[in-house]
């Protein structure tokens, strides 16, 4: 069979079949190809248990597990003993072993020679990763659903919903918003000694969250409230784990979204470590101090609680969409095809959907599936093209509509995330990431999300008051991250600019104050009366998880599939701006065909066409017709009200 | 013993490096450069000495080589070398500096006097040399060393004399460290001692002397501070530049181990190059054995300097390689630079070449103490989404060192500066705004027109001046603001009105305008032939996801960086024989200005804009005198830059009927009135508006046909005693 620990067998066959002496003997890459080949199998890594689903305390040490991560920040790279050589002090023989993939040497009796000709030093990078922040339960559900061998780990394979309930549960119930905005700070103090899961615990007292507590071994629980695990978003709950690298550390850029399968360490002697350094300081040794403990605690946190993971192969992700075959789609014809010639239809159906979402406004909803399969796919200087940042105004105030709205988002997107704009929330959060050179690490921020993350801006939230400094930076931080895609990231003595790839929908009242790339104003057809039932019936409207999952698909392939313009349509696109700014200059910009253009392309996609027709382009002009003279007549009644 | 004899032989070398490296000073003398340091060292008069490696290269370069391949043994090499130096260079009796310096004189005192007088060898022998020696000696990398980023610095690099850049993130307090400890037995009085080579040790316990050892009496040994050797030990953090890091990675750091006088050099923030061993950290005891497969690394520094974070520090000294300066400078080179800048951006040539101008910037003169600014201003307005932001962001980016900020303000700094209290000592403290942290850079500003009050009176001093004095709370100063100040504004009525002047459409005063050397109106005007010339720029983006292909290959950022660098040290002079041909030019504009009725206001400033475009076109082009296509050309900007604000040339050159004129000046003349009177609005009195008329050089005939033209259309009625204006 094909699981993990015989895996990890034949690694160990592989180590003792291997002269490590001579490092040119390209074992290093023969392991590697090895896994490749054997991942490549159909379906191989459904043999895999995942960190994600399976808790830790149930993993068995070396053996090879997987990781849908994202790299949330650099270490420094290490050095290590690539080969070293033991001697056994009773006989004196001497015997060669290879550093790769472990954390702790294996000399049992035997004394390593540190002084042996025979060792190699070798170089590899260390990363911190994250599970994928805002990922959404159903994601959770479905891939922990697809790991076949669970048989091992029967009742351990925890229900993700169960594992990782905190955040969209505290969505659901209204009072607990307001939580969530104070919770990131408290987190974020630091000797206040209360982790996420206690401060939790402390604040709702809610009987779900203590079962948790208990199912927990209690060393995790011990350890963990002395360690912040640098959770991008408030109140994320799982693993994260120090990913070492030893092959092709370039090619990984911060942010990345990564299945990483590696040989899983929790060695005890890790944790040992970090222990002794705290106790020992010795005005004899003055580099001890150099290490300070919040470093110490950050770079070598305890291993039962952040594992070490020795990477043998990762495979990017270009989304986290578990529905979607893990092969890239130009890959598998049969399941694109398959889905293409579904496409339109199901366009159909998540209008109708929408459309009764947003209060019986089919425009809104034409507007909100494009922005949903919106993504930046390319980059020139400073300019992102592709990104498509909506501002829905006109959203009601009552009965919470946005936190439904938001709800109901979540059910169709992979990663998403709620950020509601109170005054307070601007004020106290953080949303850009820092470097914290007494820890030398990069503290997260909400912002450090991965590509394609659905941020919903809530605006309906903010009051009239006094935004203070950090106030200023964080709209400012949003601004940017709307109009640039990029977030600047604080190094304290100079700011480095990270590129994103993020959808931002502002929901307001009125326009927004935040920038974006199309602004629609909502039209209800639902008279306010009637609204607080409407909206609790949106709520109740049963979806069969298959027609969900088809809405599932449906977005995240449309998102992936390639797009086109032909010169001819470029012509008559060329010749239709012209004629527009004869009519009239000012009716239209190069803003204005910019932008148009973006839609055209989203429509085209929707509908599953990979390059533009002169059907698209000129429904793209409707809409973006119809959308415009919606918001000049809201504008003049705005005027000529009293 | 055949290394015993390469060494030994390697160290003479070192010896005689050190006693007969000279050079000639310009009479021809012999200067003894280390052998006059080494009678420094002998008399206590000096702590460290450098050996510079390029001397090192003049007399053995293959020795150099070694050095930098083995660098921490050579370090002990040529301090044994040193120290068997010393003696010969003594030229007279030392004053004990310190207490260690008297305990060594009273043991080799000590030694003497219990020693056979034959017996020649040296007293000083027996004691580790670590303990005897007071200096500290140190490399100074060859010029030929290339600095090295902190993430080139990989595993074959250990032992080696490398130097990298950073930025210092932290550094610890200088504290002791333990280089020799010196012990005493409590049975027989003997001293031991201990060099120390790692950080940590293990201190020893059981006297090791002969006659403890004869006797059994298991002496135990106590650690003495007094007779210790303490060095001064700090660790640094450095972590690479921010250009150094490709994109999406996180900068990487590197510990720096400095001693003795390398200790207390550089603080957080400051920019560095550091020379040093990079050296693996030997651990010992459990954690060896436990983590085993892990070292630390650390560089131990050699030679530390500190960098002012200018431009060409951080561009790297290295000029433009011949083949680099053929590509920028070829035919057409000016419109080339210009297209480069912001080339996802259509069009606006001209706002492109100001902008590489206000990049460059102009020669700053003082004559006679009083100093004329060389920084250029530039002032960008326009309807919204003409890419004005688009543009200040791309010149904030390009800029080595620049500023962006929003008129508004992004703190509660501002653009200037603020007096703050510090929340936790009480104290003042002056904190920089935009303008101030932009000094000798480029200060961009969005929304300038949308500027806090207190910001707009400061400006004025920085755009002149180049300074901002602050006189608040009892901290009286002036700080240095010398930036080129590039701004962006929107027209106050959302679409900039060319029927209006300037200062109506972005409501500045003209005196803070007047400051700007250019002020460009980007304008959203129809044109069938530039529309489709941009429809199919805008399409080509879309199509091929990048840039059109254009005539020529834009220049690449960095080498533009550079190339600006380059232009920047350049100052070109105004010929004598230029000087009537600019002052002539000069005397025809105002002529101009005075016939035509111009928007914007033409005077002396004007004369030195002129002067500031055409010396940076001069340094554009790396000429040292300035000439006549220069001024032609600055010239030209101007002009170009007057046309966009007179937008429409077509409705702009009709002139206004005076009846049109004198209808605005009672309309002005009717809202003055509200606010003076407060409510009673669209009444003006008959008297009061022809006098304003008169004034303005209206006849009253033509007051009076306007009167009635306008009561026709029935836009004002006039009362029956005609003594009143009121409008509908």
């Amino acid at each position: 069979s094909t699981t993990g620990e015989s895996w990890s067998l034949t690694l160990t066959i592989i180590y003792s079949k291997t002269d490590f002496s001579n490092p040119k003997s390209g074992w290093e890459a023969k392991v590697v190809e090895f896994f490749k080949d054997r991942l490549k199998e159909k379906d191989a890594h459904t043999w895999v248990p995942s960190l994600n689903d399976v808790p830790l305390h149930y993993l068995k040490p070396n053996s090879l597990v997987k990781f849908r991560c994202l790299i949330q920040d650099m270490f420094d790279p290490e050095f290590f003993m690539g080969a070293y050589e033991t001697v056994d002090p009773s006989t004196n023989a001497k015997v060669l072993r290879c550093g790769r993939y472990k954390d702790v040497t294996e000399c049992g009796v035997s004394l390593v020679d540190f002084n042996s000709r025979n060792t190699v030093t070798a170089e590899r990078q260390t990363f911190y990763c994250v599970p994928i922040p805002g990922e959404n339960p159903w994601v959770k559900e479905i891939s922990s659903s697809l790991f076949v061998n669970a048989a091992p780990y029967q009742a351990r394979v925890v229900p993700s919903t169960s594992y990782a309930p905190t955040r969209q549960k505290r969505s659901y119930e209204e009072d607990d918003m307001d939580d969530m905005d104070t919770q990131p700070q408290k987190q974020r103090e630091p000797h206040s000694g209360i982790n996420s899961s206690q401060g939790h615990t402390e604040q709702h007292g809610n009987g779900d969250c203590k079962r948790q507590e208990t199912e927990a071994p209690s060393s995790q629980t011990a350890s963990a409230s002395h360690l912040d695990l640098n959770f991008p978003l408030p109140g994320e709950k799982g693993p994260s784990c120090l990913v070492k690298v030893y092959e092709d550390w370039d090619s990984f850029k911060l942010n990345d979204t990564l299945e990483v399968f590696g040989i899983l360490s929790v060695s005890p002697a890790l944790s040992a470590l970090a222990d002794e350094k705290d106790a020992s300081s010795s005005i004899l040794d003055p580099t001890e101090s150099m290490e300070t403990a919040e470093e110490q605690r950050v770079h070598s946190p305890p291993a039962s609680l952040v594992p070490r993971l020795h990477m043998l192969y990762a495979r990017p992700l270009p989304h986290n969409n578990p529905l979607l075959p893990s092969a890239t789609l130009e890959d598998n014809s049969a399941f694109l095809s398959s889905t293409l010639s579904e496409m339109a239809s199901v366009r159909a159906e998540l209008l109708t959907y929408l459309t009764h979402v947003l209060l019986g406004d089919a425009l809104a909803a034409e507007y909100l599936i494009l922005h949903l399969i919106s993504n930046v796919y390319a980059r020139r200087d400073v300019l992102p093209l592709g990104k498509f940042a909506m501002n829905l105004s006109g959203c009601p105030a009552a009965a919470l509509y946005t936190q439904r709205f938001y709800q109901i988002i979540q059910q169709l997107v992979p990663s998403s995330f709620y950020l509601g704009m109170s005054l307070q929330n601007m004020n106290q959060m953080r949303l850009v990431p820092k470097k914290d050179y007494v820890a030398n690490r990069l503290v997260s921020g909400a912002l450090q999300l991965a590509r394609n993350t659905f941020l919903f801006l809530d605006e309906t939230h903010l009051e009239q008051g006094q935004l203070d400094t950090t106030g200023v930076r964080n709209v400012t931080a949003l601004g940017n991250l709307i109009s640039w895609q990029k977030v600047d990231y604080d190094f304290n003595y100079h700011q480095m600019e990270f590129p994103c790839n993020i959808n931002v929908l502002i929901a307001s009242e009125g326009r927004s104050l935040l920038p974006s790339d199309c602004q629609i104003h909502l039209q209800s057809q639902v008279s306010p009366p009637n609204m607080e039932e409407y909206l609790s019936n949106i709520q109740l409207h049963p979806q069969t998880s298959s027609q969900l999952n088809k809405f599932r698909i449906y977005l995240s392939v449309a998102r992936q599939l390639d797009y086109s313009i032909s010169d001819e349509m470029t012509k008559s696109v060329e010749d239709d701006f012209v004629d527009m700014r004869k009519d009239d200059p000012q009716s239209v910009s190069a803003e204005d065909l910019h932008r148009m253009l973006v839609v055209a392309r989203l429509l085209s996609l929707s509908l599953g066409q990979t390059s533009l027709t002169r059907d698209s382009w000129l429904r793209a002009k409707h809409i973006d017709m119809l959308r415009r003279s919606r918001m000049e007549q809201h504008q003049c009644v705005n005027g000529n009200e009293p | 013993n055949n290394s015993r004899d390469y060494f030994q032989e390697r160290m003479d070398k070192c010896k005689r490096f050190l006693q007969e490296f000279y050079s000639e000073d310009d009479n021809g003398k012999k200067l003894f450069k280390y052998g006059a340091q080494l009678v420094a060292l002998a008399h206590r008069e000096q702590v460290s000495v450098f050996v510079e490696l390029d001397d090192v290269a003049e007399e053995d370069p293959e020795l150099v080589e070694s050095i930098c391949e083995n660098a921490k043994r050579y370090t002990g090499l040529f301090a044994d070398a040193v120290h068997e130096l010393l003696p010969e260079y003594k030229e007279k009796d030392v004053v004990a500096k310190d207490s260690l310096d008297v305990y060594i004189e009273h043991r080799l005192m000590m030694e003497q006097r219990g020693r056979d007088p034959a017996d020649t060898r040296d007293a000083r022998n027996q004691y580790p040399p670590e303990l005897m020696r007071r200096f500290e000696l140190y490399f100074k990398p060859p010029t030929t060393n290339k600095p090295k980023v902190v993430r080139d610095v990989r595993a074959d690099s250990i032992g080696n004399l490398v130097t990298v850049r950073g930025i210092v993130t932290r550094a610890t307090e200088v504290k002791p460290m333990m280089a020799v400890a010196t012990y005493t037995c409590d049975q027989c009085g003997a001293e031991t001692y201990q060099p120390i080579q790692s950080p940590s040790f293990m201190p020893l316990i059981m006297c090791p002397s002969q006659e403890c050892i004869t006797n059994k009496s298991g002496g135990r040994l106590y650690l003495q501070t007094r007779g210790s050797k303490f060095v001064k030990f700090q660790e640094l953090r450095i972590q690479e530049h921010s250009d150094q890091v490709p994109v999406g990675n996180i900068p990487r750091s590197m510990s720096v181990y400095a001693r003795g006088e390398n200790t207390r050099l550089a603080q957080p923030g400051d920019h560095v190059a550091i020379t040093g061993v990079f050296l693996p950290l030997l651990r010992t005891g459990f954690k060896q054995a436990v983590q085993g497969l892990l070292s630390e690394t650390y560089m131990e520094a050699h030679c530390i300097t500190l960098m002012n974070k200018t431009e060409d520090d951080e561009l790297g000294n290295e000029e433009l390689t011949e083949e680099e300066l053929r590509g920028i400078t070829d035919e057409g080179f000016y419109e080339k630079l210009a297209g480069s800048i912001a080339p996802e951006i259509y069009g606006h040539e001209d706002v492109k070449k100001a902008l590489l101008l206000l990049l460059v910037g102009g020669v700053e003169q003082a004559p006679k103490g009083m100093k004329i600014r060389g920084n250029i201003n530039i002032c960008l307005m326009g309807d919204p989404g003409v890419a004005k932001s688009q543009l200040l962001s791309y010149i904030d980016r390009l800029a080595p060192r620049s500023q962006y900020t929003t008129g508004r303000g992004s703190s509660g700094v501002g653009l200037t500066a603020a007096v703050m209290r510090d929340p936790v000592t009480g104290e003042m403290t002056l904190e920089g705004g935009a303008l101030v942290l932009a000094d000798q850079g480029i200060c961009c500003i969005d929304e300038f027109d949308k500027m806090a009050d207190a910001d707009r009176t400061a400006i004025h001093e920085v755009m002149e001046q180049q300074t901002i004095s602050i006189a608040k709370a009892g901290i009286m100063t002036s700080l240095n603001a010398r930036c080129s100040i590039l701004a962006a504004a929107n027209p106050a009525y959302g679409r900039y009105n060319p029927r209006k002047s300037i200062e109506q459409n972005i409501q500045l005063p003209a005196a803070l305008l007047s400051r700007f050397d250019l002020l460009w109106l980007i304008q959203d005007k129809p044109d069938a032939d530039a529309d489709l010339r941009l429809a199919q720029h805008i399409t080509y983006v879309h199509q091929h996801c990048r840039q059109p292909p254009m005539h020529f290959t834009p220049i690449d950022m960095r080498l533009m960086r550079r190339y600006i660098a380059l232009c920047k040290k350049r100052q070109p002079m105004v010929p004598e024989a230029l000087a009537d041909y600019i002052t002539a030019a000069y005397v025809e504009m105002r002529k101009e200005a005075r016939v035509s009725k111009d928007t914007t206001f033409t005077s002396a400033r004007t004369l030195l804009s002129i002067l500031r475009l055409s010396t940076a076109l001069a340094r554009l082009r790396m000429m040292e005198s300035v000439e006549k296509e220069d001024v032609n050309e600055a010239m030209r900007l101007m002009e170009m830059s007057k046309d966009s604000l007179q937008a429409d040339k077509s409705s702009a050159t009709r002139t206004q009927r005076p009846a049109d004129v004198i209808f605005s000046l009672v309309r002005e003349l009717s809202t003055e009135g509200v606010a003076g009177r407060g409510g009673a609005g669209g009444v003006v009195r008959m008297a009061e508006a022809e006098q304003r008329c008169v004034s303005r050089g209206f006849t009253p005939a033509q007051f009076q046909e306007a009167l009635e033209e306008y009561e026709e259309l029935n836009v004002w009625q006039i009362n029956q005693a005609r003594s009143r204006i009121t409008f509908v």
